[in-house]
């Protein structure tokens, strides 16, 4: 009973924070407003709410909300990549596609064995300039982040029966698509699944953030947004400096808000698909 | 022995993937290695990196080359420099990053083993691990920076910022909860088992019992576990300011740099090769262990009838 009201809230709070970055997302300005000033506008949550400004007078709200913008569709579709792959793979196991499941367990060895980040940094190097947002970049650590994925969901299809779950199930006379889509899948697969889209989704999220701060601390622009828009890395520049004795730490609040709302929802989702 | 291939066949993999990708976009490989924003001559540069030839050409010449040590010379990272001397001076930095923040894991994948760390702290590590690297990273550079200032990298502030770098790592991104929960969860599953439930009988202790079947589990999760940390250090060397391969990396790629970037992904994949020729052999001596049988275990023949 317990567990059950657990999960329904964590559900409730995961929908209810990807609302909120798709709702950023959606009504986000294509550019800044005009700054008032140039340097000493900072104004506090309560003058200027809800976050307050930066020292040129900029909302903090439309640094949010832009940078939601760049992050929610390329991570939720990175998120989806994940999810399909490990599907595939739990769905092989209980196949019984013995020679797809080696394939697929030594592209797992290889892939496995690259560092994510190197891998993305060349990624980004390579794309042509048109190209260079986060959905690439994001798919790419997708793809990196399947074989451990892809392996969690073919042991725990593994772990099921396999082919002999599948074969059990014949024998009580469902259908391919009930066996497979429902009882793999819907019943026993999901936590595995919804776990590793939820948490690469968050880690693409992360990914933006730390690739944007990298530029920034560079003083070049990123290869994950154009010039013209603001990341949450922002944010958390802003607030490095406020670290140092600038009067921004509103941003640094905004931007590790913004950074625990991600991680929340991805916990969220997590334990709602949690198996019973 | 599969390990053993994709460890031999990674550095290949690398420079084969790269090149498969570059003939594999839209557009001339030149261009792509050096839009015409940036650069000039395309002709000149496709012949300075063989990519006037195909890709068979490029490939084989950058590997034979890369074999003998020679990655020529950085030409926006840091112009003229050659870049095998660049690799040689970062990759101490960064092999120091990787081994020291390897001691948090180590020793919270010990305690959680022996039963030190209770298991109500757990919601406490991986709290503490949803944490991106970046974040804590910002505060450690920015606490650098009050105490010693923004451009005190040698002595001590240089050996802090290694210090506070190899935390980041260790404890960041879910390494350290991931060491423990990993950890405990293997042993728990083992301890499980009827044999140890046989040995507690005769008097022996469960984790030198358990111990030898459990190694090659741990070994894997510290390998996934020091190569997401590899990863990690790309962000904590820019951060923190400390000049290691990761930081090269993520210079190169900025400035477009192609040489250098290839020359340090190149690096990487051989330090990712390593560890897993290190897992394997790992492997090996844990079965050599198994299959010796442990001290005092008596043979049939040796029981007196």
């Amino acid at each position: 009973m317990r567990t059950s009201l657990t999960r329904k809230v964590a559900l409730a709070f995961g929908l209810a924070a990807l609302a909120v970055l798709l709702l950023m997302s959606f009504f986000a300005p294509e550019n800044l407003s005009t700054p008032t000033a140039l340097i000493g506008g900072e104004k506090g949550p309560l003058e200027v709410p809800p976050f307050g400004t930066d020292e040129r007078g900029i909302p903090l709200l439309e640094y949010a909300m832009q940078g939601a913008s760049i992050v929610t569709l390329p991570s939720l579709v990175s998120g989806a990549v994940v999810m399909l792959l490990a599907t595939v793979a739990g769905l092989v196991r209980c196949a019984g596609l013995t020679w797809v499941d080696s394939v697929i367990q030594f592209g797992s060895e290889l892939v496995g064995s690259l560092p994510r980040l190197v891998v993305v940094l060349v990624v980004a190097l390579v794309l042509p300039v048109d190209w260079k947002t986060l959905l690439p970049i994001g798919i790419t650590w997708a793809l990196l982040a399947a074989p451990g994925a892809m392996d969690e969901a073919a042991a725990t299809a593994g772990r099921l029966g396999g082919e002999r779950f599948v074969e059990a199930l014949r024998a009580h006379g469902f259908s391919g698509v009930r066996i497979y889509l429902y009882h793999v899948v819907w019943m026993n697969l999901r936590p595995v699944i919804v776990r590793q889209g939820a948490e690469v989704t968050m880690q693409v999220v992360f990914l933006e953030i730390a690739l944007s701060y990298l530029a920034l601390r560079r003083n070049e622009p990123s290869f994950t947004h154009s010039a013209a828009e603001f990341s949450w890395a922002t944010l958390l520049y802003q607030g490095y400096t406020a670290l140092l004795g600038s009067p921004l730490l509103h941003s640094l609040f905004t931007g590790l808000g913004l950074v625990a709302l991600t991680a929340g929802m991805a916990q969220a989702l997590r334990v709602a698909a949690r198996a019973r | 022995m599969v390990r053993v291939i994709a460890a031999l066949l990674l550095p290949i993999a690398v420079p084969a993937v790269l090149t498969a990708v570059l003939w594999a976009l839209p557009g001339h490989p030149a261009e792509i290695v050096c839009p015409p924003g940036i650069c000039d001559g395309s002709e000149a540069l496709a012949e300075r990196w063989n990519l006037h030839k195909g890709p068979w050409h490029f490939f084989s010449n950058w590997l034979a080359q890369a074999v003998q040590g020679e990655f020529g010379n950085s030409w926006r990272a840091q112009p003229g420099v050659p870049v095998a001397e660049l690799l040689l001076q970062s990759l101490p930095q960064t092999t120091q990053l990787l081994v020291l923040s390897m001691v948090p894991l180590i020793v919270g994948s010990v305690a959680a083993a022996l039963g030190w760390l209770p298991k109500r702290l757990d919601p406490l590590w991986q709290a503490i691990g949803l944490v991106p690297a970046v974040i804590l990273a910002l505060f450690c550079a920015a606490q650098v920076q009050i105490e010693y200032g923004a451009m005190s990298h040698e002595g001590w502030p240089a050996m802090l910022r290694l210090l506070l770098g190899a935390l980041v790592l260790g404890v960041a991104d879910s390494a350290l909860s991931g060491a423990i929960t990993g950890t405990r969860g293997v042993f728990e599953a083992e301890l499980r088992q009827r044999y140890i439930q046989i040995a507690l009988l005769r008097g022996e202790t469960p984790l030198s019992n358990a111990l030898p079947n459990v190694l090659p589990a741990l070994i894997g999760q510290f390998r996934a576990r020091a190569l997401h940390i590899m990863s990690g250090t790309v962000v904590v060397e820019v951060v923190l300011g400390i000049s290691g391969l990761g930081e090269l990396l993520f210079d190169g790629t900025l400035m477009q740099d192609f040489g250098v970037v290839l020359a340090a992904a190149w690096a990487f994949s051989l330090l990712s090769a390593a560890l897993l020729l290190l897992q394997g052999l790992l492997e090996v001596m844990v079965a050599l262990w198994v299959r010796w049988a442990p001290s005092g275990v008596v043979e049939p023949a040796e029981v007196a009838p």
